[in-house]
């Protein structure tokens, strides 16, 4: 389903809210705190010392590598040679030069986008759906919303397997899906109209179900299970937004 | 009928089933479409239709989540584009709203409609995130026109209209077949319906 | 426990109406089976009887539906789906989607009633255990086979406690053992005095168990009776409703003239054997 990862750990044994506001405080740190060092040193003091200690280090190396990789690849080799700001040459590479500002520039980018990335890794490895979905709704979220991003998590494989006995379907009726581009245009109508049909009429069947689990019902909702939400956690979430406030006000004004 | 009449009636049960549904499609159909090695994301189907069976506010939500649960099941830089698929949403929501998908020429402008605002909300979000990347094919236009004397800004203005806008005629003529494709029966279940059947003058 | 007057219920955009002139009554602890060709009103005749007609399709309604004392019409959906719950045909599309393991999927009904957490371990437990799912709680409700998720589906209704439960064709896409296992679990409550209404097509096994048959023809109520009075009628074929292998070949003997041009036919095994024993030496020798 998602990039959960099972496992045990201090970050594993926390609050999905707690998590999630240290992971939004570090992004908007990340792009608006003071110093152009702050994203790698949060990085490197922070975010890979936790994935360490949560065994996660592998898979934590892997993704950052394939989300990163194209990304900083194109930060470095258009804004190294043609960032408007661009002036000191390190060298050239034919008629081109590579400009160090721009460098830079990348180099910076590449490190907010490694710190960003990096938090959210590690909120979604440590963190099972079902305990997000419970975690927000203890905080508030409304039945509905917990509700659309379970039902759409189980759905996916779900759909993925129609598509493909579809595509398999049409494809031993003579669809061709593979030639020039009309050719393979036109084979996607009849790949998708089915697709979104059939499953139009599930989601109004799917409705009745909901109904009969009175999922509308004016009744105040109870749950079954019940995360721990110490008052520890709570003081550090409030700490977390006051330092990230402070640290962005002395960024800006310092 | 009060605006929070209208919200609860394009937030009924139907629509709450309808939305999982929705963000599922954009993602299988985004894969589909990739497979096909087509020139075209066509990544938001789902959320267009929402916007027209179940209005603007719902085709927001839809848009939203789909972004943020993409974060969380494959690429976390995905939910940076939230506000993005979002405006998508609104914008079909109220295209449909105001006629604008009765027939296909309209259903065609509704999609560069929606193209350039998701252009627009997407281009803040890509230079100052993301340095004016997106990783893909893309990239060498913008690279193109900074090498050629354009500001960031305006070299991604141009690179994300180019890329965006017909991608989403094509999703936005997509969207408006199905929902013409579906019964006038079944239709009548979605809060939104009145915005799919053609006018009298067409 | 329900009584029906003068239904008759036109679905949005249809040329006619799906049901007329309905009119029935259902005792408590009773186990009604509705037949019918398809198309016959049977699934409308479940929605209305469980509230989502007129609340969920909207469309024409005429005459009265009163469920556990509530009138359909003016009883919000949320409420009476507390006192009447309804299983339908599609075991995939009935699981909520909202959780992740068959416990818990169970439980959301529970959740969405407000019921208190200490009672809901019980009340899942001998929900799982009279469909027979306790084995499988902690798997995916994606994961099970159809009949178990059709089963899922019973228990998760069957756990909000529900004065009258109504399905509609709950076996039509199980494979034979999901069926059985079904109609097993179905059977277990109707002795223990739950008040069933089901629409089925499988007139052998509600030819056993039911108490009550009613058969409906172009939204039209035609019998009205016991098992045995309703499914050897003549009136079945008329309206392509079919009748149970043993009435067939009991009704084959006695165009053949092995018994009595009145005699009443069988629809069911014991019957049949019964109907069969006197006359078994005759057909051997004709």
């Amino acid at each position: 389903m998602t990039l959960y990862i099972p496992g045990d750990g201090f970050l594993y044994r926390r609050h999905p809210v707690t998590k999630l506001v240290f992971m939004l405080c570090v992004a908007f740190l990340a792009f608006l705190g003071p110093g152009r060092w702050t994203p790698l040193l949060i990085f490197l003091a922070a975010l890979l010392p936790l994935a360490l200690f949560s065994g996660l280090v592998r898979p934590y190396g892997g993704a950052l590598w394939r989300i990163l990789a194209p990304l900083a690849f194109f930060l470095f080799v258009l804004h190294g040679l043609f960032n408007p700001a661009g002036r000191t040459v390190l060298f050239s590479v034919g008629p081109v030069a590579v400009k160090l500002e721009g460098v830079v520039f990348a180099a910076l980018m590449t490190s907010r986008l490694l710190c960003v990335l990096g938090a959210s890794l590690l909120f979604v490895f440590t963190t099972p759906p079902s305990a997000l979905m419970l975690g927000l709704a203890q905080h508030g979220a409304p039945p509905w919303l917990t509700y659309v991003i379970g039902a759409t998590l189980q759905i996916i494989p779900h759909m993925r397997a129609r598509a493909a006995a579809i595509t398999a379907a049409q494809q031993a009726r003579g669809l061709e899906t593979t030639g020039s581009l009309r050719v393979r245009a036109r084979a996607l109508m009849p790949m998708v109209t089915p697709l979104v049909l059939s499953s139009l009429v599930d989601a109004e069947e799917r409705a009745i179900a909901l109904e009969a689990r009175a999922f509308r019902s004016s009744r105040p909702k109870t749950s079954l299970t019940e995360l721990a939400d110490p008052p520890v956690e709570r003081v550090a979430r409030q700490a977390c937004v006051v330092c990230t406030l402070l640290l962005i006000g002395a960024g800006q004004w310092l | 009928m009060s605006f929070g009449e209208q919200l609860r009636k394009d937030f009924g049960t139907v629509t709450l089933a309808l939305i999982p549904v929705a963000i599922v499609i954009n993602l299988v159909v985004g894969q589909i479409v990739s497979a096909l090695n087509l020139p075209l994301f066509l990544d938001s189907i789902g959320t267009v239709l929402v916007g027209i069976l179940a209005g603007p506010w719902a085709g927001l939500v839809t848009g939203l989540l789909t972004n943020l649960i993409w974060g969380l099941i494959s690429s976390p830089v995905a939910a940076a584009f939230a506000p993005v698929a979002g405006v998508i949403g609104l914008v079909a929501g109220l295209c449909a709203r105001y006629g604008l998908f009765r027939n296909w020429w309209k259903a065609a402008i509704s999609g560069v409609l929606i193209g350039v605002a998701a252009s627009f909300t997407a281009v803040p979000i890509r230079v100052f995130m993301f340095g004016g990347i997106t990783g893909s094919g893309a990239d060498f236009i913008t690279a193109y026109l900074l090498a050629t004397g354009s500001s960031l800004f305006g070299s991604v203005i141009i690179t994300v209209l180019s890329t965006n806008v017909p991608d989403k005629v094509v999703t936005a003529l997509v969207a408006w077949a199905i929902a013409r494709a579906l019964p006038q029966r079944f239709l009548a279940r979605f809060p939104r319906a009145e915005a799919v059947t053609p006018s009298p003058q067409g | 426990m329900i009584r029906v007057e003068g239904l008759t219920y036109t679905y949005p955009f249809a040329g006619q109406p799906a049901l007329r002139d309905v009119s029935l009554t259902v005792a408590a602890g009773e186990f009604v089976a509705i037949v019918g060709a398809n198309d016959s009103g049977k699934s409308t005749l479940c929605y209305a009887l469980t509230g989502y007609i007129p609340h969920h399709f909207h469309g024409a309604m005429l005459g009265s539906v009163q469920i556990a004392g509530m009138d359909s019409r003016s009883t919000p959906l949320a409420e009476l789906v507390t006192v009447a719950g309804l299983v339908f045909q599609n075991p995939v599309n009935q699981i909520s989607g909202a959780r992740f393991t068959v416990y818990e999927e169970v439980a959301f009904g529970l959740e969405n009633l407000g019921a208190p957490r200490a009672e809901m371990a019980a009340r899942i437990d001998e929900a799982l255990a009279l469909v027979g799912l306790e084995g499988v709680a902690d798997r995916s409700p994606y994961a099970l086979s159809g009949g178990q998720q059709q089963r899922l589906a019973l228990a998760s209704i069957l756990t909000m406690a529900p004065q009258v439960l109504v399905l509609d064709e709950p076996t039509a896409q199980l494979d034979p053992l999901g069926s059985r296992d079904l109609f097993a679990a179905i059977h277990r409550l109707s002795r223990r005095g739950a008040t069933i209404i089901m629409a089925e097509h499988k007139l052998e096994w509600i030819a056993r168990f039911a108490d009550r048959v009613i058969a409906l023809a172009g939204g039209q109520v035609v019998l009205d009776g016991a098992p045995r009075e309703v499914l050897a009628s003549p009136l079945l074929e008329q309206h392509a409703i079919g009748r149970t292998r043993f009435t067939q070949v009991a009704a084959r003997a006695r165009a053949l003239g092995l018994t009595s041009s009145d005699a009443l036919l069988p629809v069911t095994l014991e019957e049949a054997v019964d109907f069969f024993r006197p006359i078994l030496p005759k057909a051997i020798n004709a």
